[in-house]
């Protein structure tokens, strides 16, 4: 959906603050969430999110989750999520209201696994899964998990971005996206709660996987035929997703008693022997066409040998 | 809070104007939303024009959407016009607490609390949508958008933690000169139900305005019938001590 906040800020424009004056200039567009835009900015040299829309009440209201998050995490190691909150006042004299984040480094969740391939897919799955273990046991549901709100840094480390959708359990979730909806699939309901996020990563495993072939399931169906077996079939047609198909098949009918379970359930998986056969045998048509190569290799040398070189 | 959702695709061509209606509304304590679904660009520049005058004199907002963000412009609509409504609501009591009536002008620090008790509200209050239904004969192959839009919304409002009913009426009504009709009455479930519009016969008018009346009258006859009164006074008294 659309957000009235259409305007853009040119790299270099000095963001500061109306109330406190904190000054952030800006390098550039990291991306577009529902409420607003989110923007790579520099302050004594270190680099931060910061996010900025036209809607205090929307906005405050991601803040406040921030800030319900940091008050239960004060005192584990991690660092502090949200710098700065305060206004910009813009060029048109109307107050633009933004937050200041920690930046988070990486790739999105595709865009990795297309760079370092899919051997990277399980354990970038486990520690996603772990992710929002945290958020879990805390009390809040991530909401809006796809692959655009996923970003991984080296080694498959994964963090979280974009928390409009973030819910108190419990609660009707605040934002989502149709696909990967709970409710659109006629799954469940839009509540809050652990199984709403682990149908959200059957589907986010599905679309990492083939993502055209999915959008082609959409495309052909009536909205009363979407059920989580339309998408157990099409996994269970994707060879990487086989022998997943008992953890898919538990994630997508709200199986799983908790994120916890769910992790540990793929934890096994990937220790199971036989998970890695992607790179075990050899499969046929490589064979075959070492065969291919090494014959014309082989004509190539009698050629030479024939014509004298 | 009380909305009616209007999902129309032309102009009105009978009776009074929909401008009126829904300020009528809007003055009875009914937000009026409209969307207008645009598949082949058939509104035009008079009907844009008057969705947005609807909306605006009914208080809510309007929008126009093609069938396949039907589902996703309904929901935005709902959701952003409870928590204008609510905002409403709370910048009257604003103005009594810091002195100044706009969220905007607190300092970021004073705000948390106040929206913690907007997103509250927003969620637990109780909630009633009457949808009224655009079914001239050029919406008919648009119906089943429609249809799925509405199941999709009353699907989110059952996640609430508010009590939160459905009513659903369609226009022109039959040719005994009724406005609009009734297909479904209040209700927070519709699993089960095999079509939202089981009596609809495709009509050339459209009377908007008439049909708005309609849907204010039985609002009003609800009203009286249960005796509650959910006005946002009497919401915010639980709130502001």
């Amino acid at each position: 959906m659309t957000t009235s906040f259409e305007w853009s800020l040119p790299r270099g424009t000095v963001v500061k603050g109306k109330w406190k004056q904190g000054s952030y200039r800006v390098e550039r567009l990291l991306g577009e969430g529902a409420n607003g835009k989110v923007f790579l900015v520099e302050r004594n040299r270190g680099w931060y999110a910061l996010k900025i829309g036209a809607d205090a009440v929307d906005l405050q209201s991601e803040v406040n989750v921030l800030q319900s998050i940091a008050k239960q995490q004060r005192g584990s190691r991690t660092e502090a999520f949200l710098v700065d909150v305060d206004d910009l006042r813009g060029m048109d004299g109307k107050d633009y209201p933004f937050y200041v984040m920690r930046y988070i480094r990486g790739a999105t969740l595709s865009e990795y696994l297309a760079r370092h391939g899919m051997d990277w897919f399980p354990v970038v799955g486990y520690s996603l899964l772990g992710k929002l273990g945290e958020l879990h046991e805390a009390g809040w549901i991530f909401g809006d998990l796809k692959v655009e709100n996923v970003m991984v840094a080296d080694y498959g480390r994964v963090d979280l971005v974009d928390y409009g959708g973030v819910t108190a359990a419990g609660k009707g979730v605040r934002q989502f996206t149709e696909i990967y909806d709970r409710g659109y699939w006629n799954a469940g309901t839009r509540i809050a709660e652990p199984g709403y996020d682990l149908f959200s990563f059957a589907v986010l495993c599905i679309q990492l996987h083939d993502s055209r072939r999915l959008a082609n399931l959409i495309g052909a169906m009536l909205p009363q035929m979407r059920t989580p077996d339309e998408l157990l079939r099409l996994a269970g047609t994707i060879p990487a997703l086989k022998p997943l198909g008992g953890w898919l098949r538990k994630a997508l009918y709200g199986e799983f008693s908790s994120s916890r379970e769910a992790a540990a359930a793929w934890q096994q998986w990937m220790h199971r022997p036989g998970t890695k056969r992607s790179s075990a045998p050899t499969p046929g048509w490589l064979k075959g066409l070492f065969v291919g190569s090494a014959a014309l290799l082989a004509t190539t040398i009698y050629w030479l040998l024939q014509n004298g070189l | 809070m009380n909305q009616i959702l209007l999902i129309t695709d032309g102009c009105s061509n009978v009776g009074i104007s929909p401008v009126v209606a829904a300020a009528q509304a809007y003055a009875e304590g009914i937000t009026v939303n409209v969307v207008g679904v645009v598949d082949q660009g058939d509104l035009g520049e008079f009907g844009s024009a008057e969705i947005e005058e609807i909306a605006r004199a009914g208080g809510g907002l309007s929008r126009l959407a093609h069938t396949k963000q039907l589902s996703q412009t309904v929901q935005m609509l709902t959701r952003k016009t409870v928590a204008q409504t609510i905002q409403h609501a709370v910048q009257r009591e604003l103005k009594q607490v810091f002195g100044s009536s706009s969220i905007e002008s607190l300092p970021p620090d004073k705000r948390g609390e106040v929206v913690r008790v907007i997103d509250e509200l927003g969620e637990t209050s109780k909630l009633r949508v009457a949808l009224l239904i655009d079914a001239s004969a050029s919406m008919k192959p648009k119906l089943q958008a429609v249809e799925e839009a509405i199941r999709d919304l009353v699907l989110s409002l059952q996640a609430r933690q508010g009590s939160s009913e459905i009513a659903v009426f369609h226009f022109p009504g039959t040719a005994y000169g009724e406005d609009c009709m009734l297909d479904l009455d209040w209700t927070s479930n519709v699993n089960g139900m095999t079509s939202l519009f089981p009596r609809l016969q495709m009509r050339g008018t459209t009377p908007t305005g008439p049909a708005l009346m309609g849907v204010i009258d039985f609002y009003r006859k609800a009203d009286y019938g249960s005796r509650k009164n959910d006005g946002t006074d009497g919401m915010m008294s639980d709130y502001v001590v």
